[in-house]
């Protein structure tokens, strides 16, 4: 093994990167980019529910039902309707998320001491959403009714009933960004790390140039070593400058050890660098590479818990996140970001990483090598 | 406009695609592990969250307190623990996201008329999981305590009390309140960007890398004949993949189309027109195929993930994204997607944002004709 062959594979492999002024400013403004716009676009926090109210019954009761929608923080009524068209033209239209219909006898119903019915229409498309707006529908109800009972039996009203004190524990703010942002770090660092391998090697076979290299006194492992310490060094350059932009920037605490973070890094380059390699192995072309890349990352992407939550996936599916080193890669950073937990928690995920990383490496080299030789 | 030259530039665009199966096969395949992924697999429901109690009190009433909340679809009871610690421990290792705790005097109080605290932890971890389950455990508890109002008025002598109102919830659109019934057809739109964006925007790259763009300027092909040949072939993979996605997503998953069917192909021929240009815009304008795949990532795949609708509701980001999310053509056409697929809107609804598509596809395609005139075609 010659460091001086090696070096200079490096060097090329710089200069090659480097020298195309616009690549420079690529490698600095794509991390950014995607860090800013991941970190602010993954927010579910309710917050702004649009409502449209159709009030036929145009009573002192039926407008302080309107007004507990009002005065709770989450909805907004954005719109007061005459007619039943109009009500369903907004939600058709996407202008509102909620419709209420309150019926002309509504107030006269409620005086006698019935039940009145009002209509909620909710627009189920995105069901998530809309399950949470059907359940806190249900909260500003039930708060309501009771203080409508209350109003219609004045009397002592001290009764037992349930204090829910409820506590959000590990992210007690529910900050979308403290559990996006550090994700955001791990995918950055997988796109980059796989794309770009794969091309580098690809590179060379479509511009002929790696008949010149296998002629030279270039051993095909320190090939491999040459090609893969740039993006090693690329990969944790981002790696560093995505994480000052999550401390800085948007404020995530970075609570536990750098050290540890890096060393999780170079254990997760492993399975990402060796798949790179693999489809430089299997890949003619660059537009090959590319649609291959992907062909890995929207699974390992999907399937990590990053957006979907792994517990809502089947059983036979959740067994298959094992195999995907970015899943443990993402327990890894939110937890030293956010708990802070050292190694004595966090050793079976960096066991996994490395063995996931050692095979899929050696692997990648044993069948690169063939190609090679 | 040639239709010869036409014909030769779309033979030889196909030679490439033909010869490089590999990719052929990927932009079929890309499409189906994303159908079978976000059908089977994934979910942004949350249902059945893994409940842990610890019952200080065991009584009759905490018992119906399980119960009712073990009723609900929301919750799965998965353990009874004797201590709040051990619960605590589920928690910590994963196994529930819900500790309730129910207090020693819980029957004694309520029967007493006397208000009583319940520790509720939530595992926030994932904000948006704990979001959702919060506003679940509030609404039951919520509910839970109207009945005891109920009771206990009728225990004051006032028989027969009723609740005064009485929501009707109506879903509209998605009935059944499954993500999968959006999603399958969101998924379309990025499957367009994938096979018509990214790929294509390595086509005029190559060119100009092989070298071969000089061979194509001596040629007397025009820049119309280049532009149009090029896409061709790339836009009856699109247009497959589309149709593979419908009859997927109806076959494999029941999502059937409430919309009209032809209203959808124009729709998606159109989304798919715009995401070629793009493709072809971003590959003139960078001239190589590295750069041309990493501004692709950034300017066709990410944000039709991300700013589109897709799953992340733009209505929850920040001013400024909600205006870079009107410069994104996914958003539109999941606009489109949605009105199709859930909505059953034709024409007189969805014009808006296909002009919106007209308009970007217009621009873009003078954008690459101006191009290709410089260059000499």
């Amino acid at each position: 093994m010659s460091w001086l062959r090696i070096r200079e594979l490096v060097r090329k492999e710089f200069i090659q990167l480097f020298s195309d002024k616009r690549n420079r400013v690529m490698m600095v403004i794509f991390p950014f980019i995607q860090m800013l716009i991941f970190g602010y676009v993954v927010n579910y926090d309710i917050s702004n529910i649009r409502v449209a109210v159709l009030d036929d019954s145009k009573t002192y009761e039926s407008r302080k039902l309107t007004d507990s929608f009002a005065g709770s923080k989450i909805f907004h009524i954005t719109n007061n309707v005459a007619d039943e068209r109009q009500l369903t033209e907004l939600l058709l239209r996407e202008k509102v998320d909620m419709g209420i219909k309150i019926g002309h006898d509504f107030a006269s119903v409620i005086r006698r001491g019935d039940t009145a019915p009002i209509q909620i229409l909710v627009d189920g498309s995105m069901s998530n959403m809309a399950s949470m707006r059907v359940a806190y529908t249900a909260s500003v109800l039930d708060k309501f009714n009771r203080e409508e009972l209350r109003e219609l039996y004045p009397m002592n009203m001290s009764y037992g009933k349930v204090d829910a004190r409820i506590r959000t524990w590990y992210n007690p703010n529910l900050n979308s960004q403290y559990f996006f942002v550090p994700a955001i770090v791990a995918v950055l660092v997988m796109i980059t790390s796989f794309i770009l391998t794969s091309i580098a090697v690809i590179r060379e076979k479509e511009d002929g140039t790696m008949e010149q290299l296998i002629v030279t006194p270039l051993k095909s492992y320190e090939f491999i070593i040459g090609k893969t310490i740039p993006y090693i060094i690329l990969s944790l350059g981002q790696m560093a400058a995505v994480i000052v932009i999550a401390i800085y920037w948007f404020e995530i605490p970075l609570v536990g050890s750098v050290p540890l973070l890096f060393l999780a890094t170079c254990l997760f380059l492993l399975s990402t660098l060796g798949i790179g390699l693999f489809i430089s192995t299997i890949s003619a072309t660059q537009q090959q590479a590319m649609m291959t890349s992907f062909f890995f990352i929207l699974p390992f992407f999907m399937l990590s818990g990053f957006v979907f939550p792994i517990a809502n996936m089947p059983v036979v599916v959740q067994w298959l996140t094992y195999l995907n080193p970015l899943r443990f890669f993402l327990v890894i950073l939110r937890v030293i970001f956010l708990k802070g937990v050292g190694f004595d928690v966090l050793w079976p995920q960096y066991l996994v990483l490395t063995i996931l990383g050692t095979i899929v490496f050696t692997g990648a080299i044993s069948r690169f090598k063939k190609r090679l030789d | 406009m040639n239709l010869l030259r036409l014909k030769a530039i779309i033979r030889k665009e196909f030679y490439h695609l033909i010869r490089d199966y590999r990719s052929l096969y990927l932009a079929f395949a890309i499409p189906l592990i994303l159908i079978i992924l976000f059908g089977y697999a994934l979910s942004l429901d949350v249902d059945n969250v893994g409940t842990v109690f610890v019952d200080y009190d065991k009584s009759e009433l905490s018992r119906d307190f399980i119960r009712k909340l073990g009723a609900s679809p929301y919750f799965h009871v998965s353990g009874l623990l004797p201590q709040t610690k051990d619960a605590i421990d589920y928690l910590d290792h994963d196994r529930a996201k819900i500790v309730i705790v129910i207090p020693p005097d819980f029957m004694k109080s309520i029967r007493a008329d006397r208000e009583i605290q319940m520790q509720i932890i939530i595992d926030a971890s994932d904000p948006t999981f704990g979001n959702i389950i919060r506003g679940y455990i509030t609404a039951f508890t919520e509910q839970y305590n109207q009945k005891l109002l109920i009771s206990f008025l009728n225990r004051q002598g006032m028989e027969q009390i009723k609740t005064p109102v009485d929501g009707r919830i109506r879903i509209w659109f998605n009935e059944d309140l499954e993500s999968r019934n959006f999603i399958i057809p969101g998924i379309i739109a990025i499957i367009i960007m994938i096979v018509g964006a990214m790929m294509t925007s390595l086509i005029i790259a190559r060119e100009y890398e092989n070298g071969t763009m000089e061979t194509i300027k001596s040629m007397p092909v025009r820049a119309g004949e280049l532009l149009l040949g090029k896409a061709i072939p790339y836009f009856f993979i699109g247009l497959t993949d589309v149709l593979i996605a419908i009859l997927l997503g109806q076959l494999l998953f029941g999502i059937v189309m409430k919309g009209n069917f032809w209203l959808m192909i124009a729709s998606a021929s159109l989304y798919l027109s715009v995401a070629l240009s793009l493709g072809l815009w971003i590959s003139n304008v960078t001239k190589s195929q590295l750069m041309a795949n990493q501004i692709a990532i950034l300017t066709t795949y990410l944000p039709s993930f991300l700013l589109s609708n897709f799953v992340f509701p733009i209505i929850n980001m920040p001013k400024f994204l909600q205006l870079l999310t009107l410069f994104v053509p996914a958003r539109y056409f999941i606009d489109i997607l949605s009105g199709i697929y859930l909505r059953n809107l034709g024409f007189a609804y969805l014009w808006p944002s296909m002009l919106v598509l007209l308009i970007m596809f217009s621009l873009l395609t003078f954008f690459n004709y101006r191009l290709l005139k410089k260059e000499g075609l």
